[in-house]
């Protein structure tokens, strides 16, 4: 028995209640990072190790929703994630949880199931019974209610235990408080607050195609899949489709995917990947100056955000255009408030006060914006709170959209050159940055970050557009890997004619779809796809779909022995 | 649906908006960003002093000038600042110091009833504004900033030796500060469009002044916001439109019949100013700053001022203006109806656009 197998049954198997009275305090990762690569010629596909990760805040929001209905306030937010090789969703399988992070899980069940069974308007929605007296317990009404909101919850059937264990949980509360209701909020609450469903923990099964190989069960097949296309928990039908074997089969799964394509839920699950690759949760913690860039407030920052994501959504999956061209493209959509940014026009066509509507609009061809480098969500998110700074818009286009790495700088260095706006010598960042650069050590990184930015200056900290920098001229040449530019224009070319761009685009998606950095072992299958994509014209969905049709995407190694698992639960359950 | 509509729009914009065809003319528009009385004091422009602009003083003033003498003033006043019964004394004679037909009379409503405080007026030979009437006379000043004589500005002669009318060029009047501010955020913004030379070229120009559906749209830190895009409101009765001439940067509209936009009941329904003209200066930011002045009927400028308490003696206003009124006399009294005034303007870069029909026909039923 291996040993992955081994903590999921204990997983599974264990009878526990996960009480909403108990602390829980889960002091280390769910996530099995450092695995050493085996020897292995590249050719041949070998499954990543299994890994658990967390549900993201934004994937807890969307099951949330989908089980029972955007009306339910969570009550609170989750703590962050940490991100890992450029995505939160691969940090995700390496996060641990604080005593207090736990405690706001707790809080948050708490507050959900009393929505959902305390409210009476809820409760006629989801509560499929009625017990026969509502001051007691009624094991046939908490068993029906929790064992079909268990499956959504827990992504899978709740096994005989598990579910007797939370309906009588249900019962004693209910029988102590009198009120049927308010006992079995405290078992759903139980559950919202279990590790079943705050991580995504998938069970292996023995590979009948691939003696002594192991591959993901089928409700872990189908929780795979459903995160990864619409980063939420599986649908009844893709469940259905687990239960009854169907995702076994080419066929049948074949048939799943196709109907997850064609719904509209594949923008969420598109709109996640570019949210998490462009690293858009940075939004949160971004703040400008307000006496040097008075327009861009909270509203902006938002609007910036998803102007770059419906561009994207607008581009690939309703126009299905060529990943590359995003970087070019002169179409987006803006609200007045993010044109008056731009300096475009666009009418707030409704009364005083209405909320902002957004329309789609069209850069002139002379206007020096194209494609998502031209953004705010680029231009202002890589930008300090009161100046530009090449180096981080250079760096984010060589690591974020690039996947390279460039390394930190040296601990002794000194900024202060190219952080005095006001130095009277040099007035522009590049006569800054050239200043800065005649020190060795910082020499060699700047040169491959700095063109790029310096192309973008004439986009300010908040990406309004300026053509001088404290009275002098903004030059904005440069050159990105030999390919010379003059303006950004021609760098948004330039990028998108990089064949690092599609490239990292494959790396950075496999590896979402997968919850894990992946190594040389499956490099032919990250080979395979940067084939698929260049010979499909850059589309992004096809993308999606030739992930999510592959059999290596559900292949996965369990824990060899010496490797340890770090999850260690404390004090789960009595 | 809701694309379509928006994608309609912005292409409707795009035609509103491009520069017009023939590659050598362009329209730039523009959103009125401050707009004021200028009131440009100099020191020691009142040499009588400056009249009370602290209520004790104002109501001390009113009552001498009802008639009672030094020694009832001063028992009245005691009685004021002890409050109760001798405050409302003192009201209840402010209150009735408006008579008509010898019954007491709103005095807001009838200044004409209560007599005249005679304010002192400011005895300075400098200040800004426009020669409207393009004669000389002993009331004129010379303008600060262009040193062009016979400017009228007889509004800053009567008012501007009241505390809270005084203001320099960088440092509006309280008075003008403070509507402004009530103004900018409750009334729909005001929109200017050049239509000439490309930007930065001398030339004659088409000049449009106009009101727009839309409030002036500010950043977070208040101030007004440059290069937002407002809605035209179709209404006749805002829609001006002159030729001007654009040299070294400076705008002028020389002297034209007659201005008229909507407004608001805090400074005045509508702005009527005759004989108008303009003056603005770009600076490098594209940015305009400068004056418009006309004449103005000095009732309507007193019906704003008598419902806001900032202004001082609001009586006394009255009777300042209609003793200082410059123009447009009365064929049967005499009486001049106008003044000349002076008006601070500032205008960003803006957008303008068309609006939704729909928004159109709304407007037009008002």
């Amino acid at each position: 028995m291996n040993r992955a197998r081994t903590l999921f049954d204990w997983l599974r198997g264990r009878k526990r209640v996960v009480s909403v009275f108990t602390v829980l305090a889960v002091g280390a990762a769910l996530a099995w990072l450092l695995s050493p690569s085996t020897p292995n010629s590249a050719k041949v596909f070998v499954p990543p190790q299994v890994k658990a990760s967390r549900l993201t805040p934004e994937q807890y929001r969307a099951v949330i929703g989908d089980i029972f209905g955007p009306q339910i306030d969570l009550g609170g937010r989750l703590e962050p994630v940490m991100r890992v090789g450029g995505l939160l969703t691969v940090g995700a399988s390496s996060v641990s949880v604080t005593a207090a992070g736990m405690e706001q899980f707790d809080a948050m069940a708490e507050a959900i199931a009393d929505q959902v069974l305390l409210q009476a308007a809820n409760r006629q929605i989801f509560l499929p019974c009625k017990p026969a007296d509502p001051r007691k317990a009624d094991e046939g009404c908490a068993r029906l209610f929790l064992s079909r909101v268990g499956e959504r919850l827990f992504r899978r059937p709740l096994s005989e235990s598990e579910l007797r264990t939370f309906v009588a949980a249900a019962g004693v509360a209910s029988t102590k408080l009198g009120d049927f209701h308010a006992g079995l909020s405290m078992s759903l609450a139980a559950m919202l607050a279990s590790p079943q469903f705050l991580f995504r923990i998938p069970v292996l099964e023995e590979d009948p195609g691939r003696s002594g190989a192991f591959r993901l069960d089928g409700y872990s097949k189908a929780s795979r899949l459903s995160f990864f296309l619409w980063n939420t928990g599986p649908d009844p039908e893709l469940l259905r489709a687990a239960r009854e074997g169907e995702l076994e089969s080419n066929r049948g799964l074949r048939r799943q995917i196709d109907r997850m394509m064609r719904s509209p839920r594949l923008e969420e699950g598109l709109r996640a990947f570019f949210r998490d690759m462009l690293q858009f949760d940075a939004f949160e913690t971004l703040s400008k100056d307000p006496m040097l860039f008075p327009k861009f407030s909270r509203r902006e920052m938002a609007d910036a955000e998803e102007q770059t994501l419906r561009t994207l959504v607008d581009h690939l999956l309703v126009r299905g255009g060529d990943y590359r061209d995003v970087f070019t493209t002169k179409q987006t959509f803006l609200t007045p408030s993010l044109a008056a940014i731009y300096q475009v026009p666009v009418a707030h066509d409704a009364p005083n006060g209405d909320i902002e509507e957004w329309v789609p609009f069209e850069f002139a061809a002379d206007d020096p914006r194209a494609g998502i480098l031209s953004h705010a969500s680029f231009t202002a998110l890589h930008s300090p709170p009161g100046r530009t700074s090449p180096t981080e818009r250079g760096k984010a286009v060589r690591e974020v959209l690039m996947c390279q790495t460039v390394p930190a700088p040296p601990p002794d260095v000194q900024f202060t050159v190219v952080q005095n706006t006001a130095d009277p010598v040099h007035r522009t960042v590049r006569q800054r940055l050239l200043a800065h650069a005649t020190v060795p050590s910082c020499a060699g990184c700047h040169r491959v970050m700095d063109p790029m930015g310096l192309a973008l200056e004439n986009f300010d900290g908040s990406g309004e557009f300026r053509t001088a920098e404290n009275g002098v001229g903004i030059d904005t040449s440069g050159d990105l890997d030999g390919v010379p530019f003059t303006n950004p224009l021609e760098l948004a070319a330039v990028v998108r004619d990089n064949p690092a761009i599609p490239s990292c685009l494959v790396k950075r998606m496999a590896a979402y779809a997968f919850g894990q950095e992946l190594t040389q072992d499956q490099r032919v299958f990250v080979k395979d796809m940067r084939k698929l994509f260049r010979e499909s014209g850059y589309q992004v969905p096809e993308l999606m779909r030739a992930i999510a049709s592959r059999e290596e995407f559900y292949q996965a190694a369990p824990l060899r022995p010496s490797d340890e698992p770090p999850m260690r639960m404390a004090a789960i359950g009595k | 649906m809701a694309v379509r509509a928006a994608s309609a729009l912005a292409a409707t914009l795009i035609l509103c908006l491009s520069p017009t065809a023939g590659a050598a003319e362009t329209s730039r528009s523009f959103v009125v960003s401050f707009f004021a009385q200028q009131f440009t004091n100099q020191p020691g422009d009142c040499p009588g002093g400056i009249n009370p602009e602290d209520e004790r003083g104002q109501i001390s003033v009113a009552l001498r000038t009802m008639g009672y003498g030094p020694a009832e003033v001063r028992r009245l006043m005691a009685g004021w600042d002890k409050g109760g019964e001798g405050e409302r004394r003192v009201a209840e004679i402010l209150e009735r110091r408006a008579v008509i037909n010898g019954e007491p009379v709103n005095p807001m409503t009838h200044p004409e009833a209560v007599p005249d405080p005679n304010l002192k007026f400011v005895s300075a030979q400098k200040s800004v504004g426009f020669d409207l009437d393009g004669r000389r006379t002993a009331e004129d000043f010379i303008d600060l900033r262009t040193g062009v004589a016979g400017i009228d500005n007889q509004l800053f002669r009567a008012l501007g030796c009241n505390q809270n009318f005084r203001g320099t060029w960088t440092s509006p009047s309280a008075y003008g500060e403070w509507v402004w501010v009530q103004l900018r955020d409750s009334q729909p913004a005001w929109l200017l469009t050049i239509t000439g030379p490309s930007s930065g070229r001398d030339g004659l120009v088409k000049v449009r002044i106009q009101r727009s559906l839309d409030r002036l749209s500010a950043n977070m830190d208040g101030s007004p916001r440059a290069h937002s895009t407002y809605r035209l409101d179709p209404d006749p009765r805002s829609i001006n439109e002159f030729d001007g001439v654009i040299k070294d940067g400076v705008l002028t509209i020389s002297r034209q019949p007659k201005f008229s936009i909507l407004w608001n009941g805090l400074s005045a329904p509508v702005l009527n100013l005759s004989d108008f003209q303009l003056r603005l200066q770009q600076d490098a930011r594209g940015q305009w700053d400068g004056l418009i002045g006309g004449f103005q009927p000095w009732r309507e400028l007193y019906f704003a001022f008598s419902h806001n308490g900032i202004v001082g003696d609001r009586p006394g206003l009255w009777h300042a203006m209609k003793k200082a009124a410059d123009h447009d006399p009365d064929p049967r009294t005499g009486q001049n109806l106008g003044i000349s005034v002076a008006y601070r303007l500032t205008a960003i870069p803006a957008f303008v656009a068309v609006a939704d029909p729909r928004l159109r026909s709304a407007s037009a039923k008002r």
